[in-house]
């Protein structure tokens, strides 16, 4: 990957290509998860590697490209529905209203937990995400957020708290 | 509790693929942004040198404004000092009549009070 990523800098298309292809599902998913929709989350998709194109020298290795990957992606989401706050920002009190009871099968218990995502504010979504898609300790979270460890703890905490309450109320 | 919720979490997170011609798209609007670089950024970015010749007109007018300030006050200064040294020379002057006066009094009185003995 650190070759691909040697070609690309270089000014190679092809090589971009691949970088693109190996990393467009973790940043599609991201911005998916943390938007809850499919045409915004491929446009900010693009933007981020757009983005990357045209930032490729200052990227140093292929960990540094997954963490500025991450992290422009998530920043970009957290701004956007910063400026743009009834996109789907909604509490997570009107959120489990919405979606009424969470049944028990998988299938739309992973749908209702999405949604619950949905509800949660900005930071608290991209958290969540970066833990539970990424699969990133609260360190590396807090490190992408550029955010203080506690914060992205207590972001956790509450969340999980949250959601286990609400599918605990439906159930 | 807690350790299903996770995995139901990360079940529910599972990193879905976008439409199949992302790269293609993705690719065309590289493409045409090389192609038109201007158009690529919409809106004025400012380029390194921008920047650079901005600071630098930025940092020329506060020397400017200082210098200025500096130069007044100095003006300021000397002009305080010249009066300054303009009272002091009206005091002296002032102080040379005085003490004229004083021993024109002072001879005047001796010259009257030695009549008597003459």
């Amino acid at each position: 990957m650190d070759e691909q990523l040697a070609q690309a800098r270089a000014g190679n298309l092809a090589a971009f290509g691949t970088l693109v292809q190996a990393h467009k599902r973790s940043v599609y998913s991201l911005a998916l998860r943390m938007l809850g929709q499919p045409d915004l989350a491929e446009d900010t998709a693009q933007e981020v590697f757009m983005q990357l194109h045209a930032n490729l020298r200052s990227i140093e290795s292929s960990e540094h490209l997954g963490f500025w990957l991450r992290r422009v992606t998530t920043h970009r989401v957290i701004d956007y529905l910063r400026q743009r706050p009834s996109v789907a920002i909604t509490s997570l009190d009107e959120e489990a209203e919405q979606i009424g009871s969470v049944d028990s099968g998988d299938p739309l218990l992973q749908r209702q937990l999405r949604q619950l995502i949905l509800g949660l504010s900005p930071d608290a979504r991209a958290v969540v995400t970066l833990r539970f898609q990424e699969d990133l300790d609260p360190l590396d979270i807090a490190r992408t957020l550029n955010m203080p460890i506690n914060t992205v703890k207590s972001h956790l905490k509450r969340s999980l708290d949250l959601m286990r309450q609400r599918i605990g109320q439906s159930s | 509790m807690t350790d299903d919720l996770e995995s139901k979490l990360r079940d529910a997170l599972r990193p879905a693929a976008p439409r199949e011609n992302f790269e293609e798209r993705l690719m065309a609007r590289i493409a045409a942004a090389q192609r038109d670089p201007v158009k690529r950024r919409g809106a004025f970015t400012p380029t390194p040198a921008t920047w650079w010749f901005s600071a630098a007109m930025a940092a020329t007018v506060i020397l400017a404004v200082g210098v200025q300030h500096h130069r007044v006050d100095q003006e300021n200064r000397e002009k305080g000092l010249e009066a300054r040294r303009q009272v002091m020379q009206a005091l002296r002057v002032t102080n040379d009549k005085l003490d004229l006066a004083y021993r024109a009094v002072r001879d005047q009185s001796g010259a009257i009070g030695g009549d008597p003995g003459a």
